[in-house]
């Protein structure tokens, strides 16, 4: 059989698992602003952990596509790290802010250079915006058969088995390779990186590939920026706890009965 | 005619000098010496095998350092084999048990050696020495029995918990006394038939002699001798290959774990793997004979977690053996119980409390340790939370889920000293610590001691959003690429800032810098130490509160890590009014609020109930009013099982700095 070819397309956003003191939200200039480190999205994360898995059990080559104005090659270096065997960075200014299916075509664009490629993961949805829309879309626009949803995925032969949640459940497909999966938290965490594997990752000389709009873009000029209604704070959900006093028992359920028909 | 005055001599005056004949009645002697030659055979074969497993261990993992000589060390192993200090400690029964049997075996061992050496280089064992030499060898022959049978009611009687009762643990002790009642079987039927007038030196045989005739020992004789001869050759051959190598292995293993070399790890070393195990473990795990006071000592089994370090041990020792001997684990009598242990190592609270009472001072939690490094190494079977936690001490210098920024927010409005303003060069420098400085419940003790300190009159200062993690959660989960990193951090920021004198809230913080940073520069005290040496220069007063017992919970790595076990009890008892009663476990037999170790930040399923509501039942059996402890962690952990187990208002938790501050004068210093 021949090594199956996994893309795992991976997004660096600000890490949103950030204490929330950390994290402003500016409704004038529309933006987020948030103090700390890039992350791999956790789902993209999941998505990476299925390839290693697949990688492991069944052999298969995982290259990682990472898409931005200006994508980290520490923060992506990680994939590397955890096992992936390539990464390649999508780079280019045109590449800032753009709506969902305008990300979608390019990384269609860069699958469809990159050639060999049986098996697409993405994240079910990115850990920024939420939107969930690009797995899907990218599925569309390379004409792959899409699961979304994935909490299990095995293959076989030429063809990938999946347990995909439902509500209160889950149920098991089957799509032919070359397919597409959206991946769910479900699959499991991404291997934990010892630091000593990340710094003998990072201080490895080779270069990571970086590719700019020019290079692969079939129709730059079809690009579109996501555009910003309106942005605000969620609203403050203040907390308050009274302790209710009494006696006996009797006496608090009273003070409780009155406290609650109180409000 | 001296020999004549022995009160027991019955029969006839025979005026000659008492001996023994060497194999009476034995024809064929030549069985015998093919028999010797093949036990110590297979007992050398064995023991073989074993130095083959260390060697190969050793050579596997260059980077740990090796056993050196030590003459502390090896007085201790001296020491501890003869007299069985470990053993007999805590346990007197099971001490004394062990004192007859190894005195008893070793009186043997020694006789029969000695017999040799009459037999075939030169003769001694004639006339008085050789009475002595009988009533000594008497005297072990029943010591070795009594022992074999207190050790049999003890394991099958009185069924005693940490007792397993695997295959070879019936097969030992039985064999024991099979070759010692043959033995003395041997010695009456020769009595009986020879009736020497000096038999009743030899008292045991000399008891069993007058009940068989002289035809009837003449007869069977040979067969019991052969029997004695078989089995004894048989419990020789068998050393190696059962727990009786601890015989041989207890001994090393106490000289291995004193005599290596105390490690600081560095980059190369974590780099040369040091999630591997050295000649040190692999001895340990060979000198363990499964007694068991590891199980009766750790919180986590006796909490009912699926942990247990005997079990670990094992399975550890398994592994080695099929790693590096060809044939697989050498211990074919006691493989019926699968030692399989999976990731339960994740468990250990590391309390350290299974080293202090491992007879051949054996450290499962080093074991786990090691396990867990090169299960971080590894990625893929660490448990979910503790991922996350990593990660997050990587990313915001804290295990709390904390920004970075609100770091110093406990001290708004105390008008500390910000070290890290550069401006002040004061040195003493409170490293408040990432749980102290982010709980709610921990951060008590930062204001607390901050304020004994400004009463006090001490130049103190902080690090502010700065300061950051030590590092002790990634040591303790076997992250040590992390662990290195934050070493770094920490003696940066202390060398920047001119800091030489570091004191901590938390025990473990204390520790890692106090043990296990690399070069580190500065001195780290523990504020239990600060505010000793306060009270000792008569910088605290206190005034007169209330009237009340008080209870101490010795935090694990400021008591078994670091001996600090007087220092907080002076304190308390220094306060007026207030009167220390200790808990059922205290000082180094303390138990484990369940905190360390890392368990702080994983989603492991506790016991029930947990090690920490067992604590708390502790503190409230003893009449307490106040459970005073001196560690964040295990602040924490006792305030939520105080919650958890209802007692709200009959105990009340504190931390010593909480203690001190309330009973404070007003106008202090």
């Amino acid at each position: 059989m021949t090594e199956l070819n996994i893309i795992v397309c991976a997004k660096q956003i600000p890490d949103p698992e950030a204490p929330l003191s950390d994290v402003r939200v500016d409704g004038e200039k529309k933006e987020v602003f948030v103090d700390a480190p890039n992350v791999i999205s956790p789902f993209d994360e999941n998505a990476l952990e299925a390839a290693l898995v697949l990688q492991e059990e069944a052999g298969a080559r995982v290259t990682v596509l990472s898409l931005g104005r200006k994508v980290s090659d520490t923060v992506l270096r990680k994939s590397l790290a955890a096992g992936a065997d390539e990464l390649i960075l999508l780079q280019d200014n045109a590449f800032e802010k753009l709506d969902s299916h305008s990300v979608a075509r390019v990384l269609a664009d860069a699958i469809q250079r990159i050639g060999d490629c049986d098996l697409v993961l993405t994240g079910r949805q990115a850990g920024d915006w939420d939107s969930g829309q690009v797995g899907l879309m990218l599925g569309e626009i390379l004409g792959l058969p899409c699961i979304s949803l994935a909490r299990e995925i095995k293959v076989e032969g030429r063809q990938v088995q999946v347990k995909k949640n439902i509500a209160g459940g889950y149920e098991q497909v089957r799509a032919a390779l070359p397919a597409l999966v959206t991946v769910s938290n479900e699959v499991g965490e991404l291997r934990y990186i010892s630091r000593t594997r990340m710094m003998k990752m990072l201080r490895k000389a080779s270069s990571i590939p970086s590719w700019s709009s020019g290079d692969f873009v079939s129709t730059p000029d079809a690009l579109q920026g996501m555009e910003i209604k309106e942005l605000s704070s969620p609203p403050d959900m203040g907390r308050s706890c009274e302790f209710i006093e009494g006696a006996t028992l009797e006496e608090k359920a009273d003070q409780l009965v009155a406290a609650i028909t109180s409000f | 005619m001296m020999y004549l005055s022995f009160p027991f001599i019955k029969g006839e005056l025979i005026l000659m000098v008492p001996h023994r004949i060497m194999f009476w009645q034995i024809e064929n002697v030549w069985v015998f010496y093919l028999l010797v030659i093949i036990a110590v055979g297979i007992f050398a074969a064995g023991v073989a095998a074993h130095l083959r497993v260390w060697g190969a261990v050793r050579r596997k993992n260059s980077g740990i350092p090796a056993i050196r000589f030590s003459k502390g060390a090896l007085k201790r192993a001296v020491l501890d084999s003869l007299l069985g200090r470990r053993v007999l400690r805590g346990e007197t029964s099971a001490g004394m048990m062990h004192l007859l049997l190894f005195w008893g075996f070793f009186i043997l061992f020694i006789g029969t050696a000695l017999l040799a050496i009459h037999d075939y280089l030169f003769p001694f064992l004639t006339g008085r020495t050789y009475l002595i030499y009988s009533l000594v060898l008497e005297a072990g022959g029943i010591m070795l029995l009594a022992g074999v049978f207190w050790a049999l009611v003890r394991r099958y009687i009185q069924r005693i918990d940490r007792l397993e009762r695997r295959l070879e643990d019936a097969l030992v002790p039985v064999w024991i006394l099979l070759a010692g009642l043959s033995g003395f079987m041997v010695e009456g039927l020769r009595l009986a038939y020879q009736q020497p007038p000096w038999h009743g030196w030899s008292f045991a045989g000399a008891w069993i002699a007058p009940a068989i005739s002289s035809t009837a020992a003449m007869t069977l004789y040979p067969y019991f001798w052969w029997g004695h001869a078989v089995f004894s050759l048989c419990f020789i051959a068998a050393v190696p290959y059962t727990k009786l190598f601890h015989i041989l292995g207890a001994p090393v293993s106490i000289y291995a774990q004193g005599a290596a070399a105390p490690s600081v790890l560095d980059m190369d070393r974590v780099e040369a793997g040091a999630g591997e195990f050295g000649p040190v473990d692999s001895i340990f795990f060979d000198a363990c004979m499964r007694c068991g006071r590891c199980v009766s000592a750790c919180p986590s089994e006796g909490a009912g977690e699926p942990f247990s370090p005997r079990e670990f041990v094992q399975a550890m020792r398994r592994l080695l053996w099929e790693a590096h001997f060809l044939l697989g684990d050498i211990r074919f009598l006691s493989r019926g119980k699968a030692d399989q242990v999976d990731d339960k190592f994740w468990y250990c609270t590391t309390c350290r409390a299974c080293l202090e009472v491992c007879p051949v001072y054996g450290a499962a939690f080093e074991a786990v340790l090691k396990n867990r490094i090169s299960a971080v190494e590894e990625g893929t079977h660490i448990p979910k939370l503790m991922n996350q936690t990593l990660e997050k001490v990587f990313k915001y210098d804290n295990p709390w889920e904390s920004s970075k920024t609100n770091r110093g927010a406990w001290a708004e409005g105390m008008e500390l000293v910000d070290l890290s303003n550069g401006s002040d060069s004061r040195n003493l420098c409170y490293f408040v610590g990432c749980t102290t400085s982010f709980d709610d419940t921990a951060r008590g003790i930062a204001v607390s001691f901050s304020r004994i300190l400004q009463k006090a009159g001490v130049d103190f200062g902080i690090l502010g959003k700065k300061e950051p993690c030590c590092g002790d959660i990634a040591r303790r989960v076997g992250e040590l690429g992390l662990f290195l990193e934050q070493t770094d951090k920490c003696r940066d920021l202390f060398d920047r800032y001119g800091i030489t004198e570091v004191v901590t809230s938390s025990p473990h913080c204390f520790h890692t810098f106090r043990h296990e940073y690399p070069e580190a520069g500065f001195n780290a005290r523990h504020y239990t130490q600060v505010l000793f040496e306060l009270l000792t220069n008569g910088k605290l007063r206190f005034k007169n509160g209330m009237t009340a017992p008080v209870t101490f919970h010795d935090p694990c790595y400021l008591g078994r890590y670091n001996g600090i076990y007087d220092e907080p009890r002076k304190l308390i008892r220094s306060i007026p009014g207030l009167s220390l009663v200790e808990m059922n476990h205290h000082g180094a037999d303390s138990l484990c609020c369940g905190g360390g170790g890392g368990r702080m930040w994983q989603d492991l399923e506790g016991g029930d109930p947990q090690m920490s509501e067992i604590r708390i039942r502790e503190a409230e059996i003893t009449g307490a009013r106040i459970l005073v402890t001196a560690c964040p962690l295990c602040r924490i952990m006792l305030e939520d099982a105080r919650k958890a187990t209802g007692l709200n208002e009959t105990l009340q938790v504190m931390d010593l700095n909480e203690l001190v501050l309330q009973h404070l004068e007003e106008k202090n210093g």
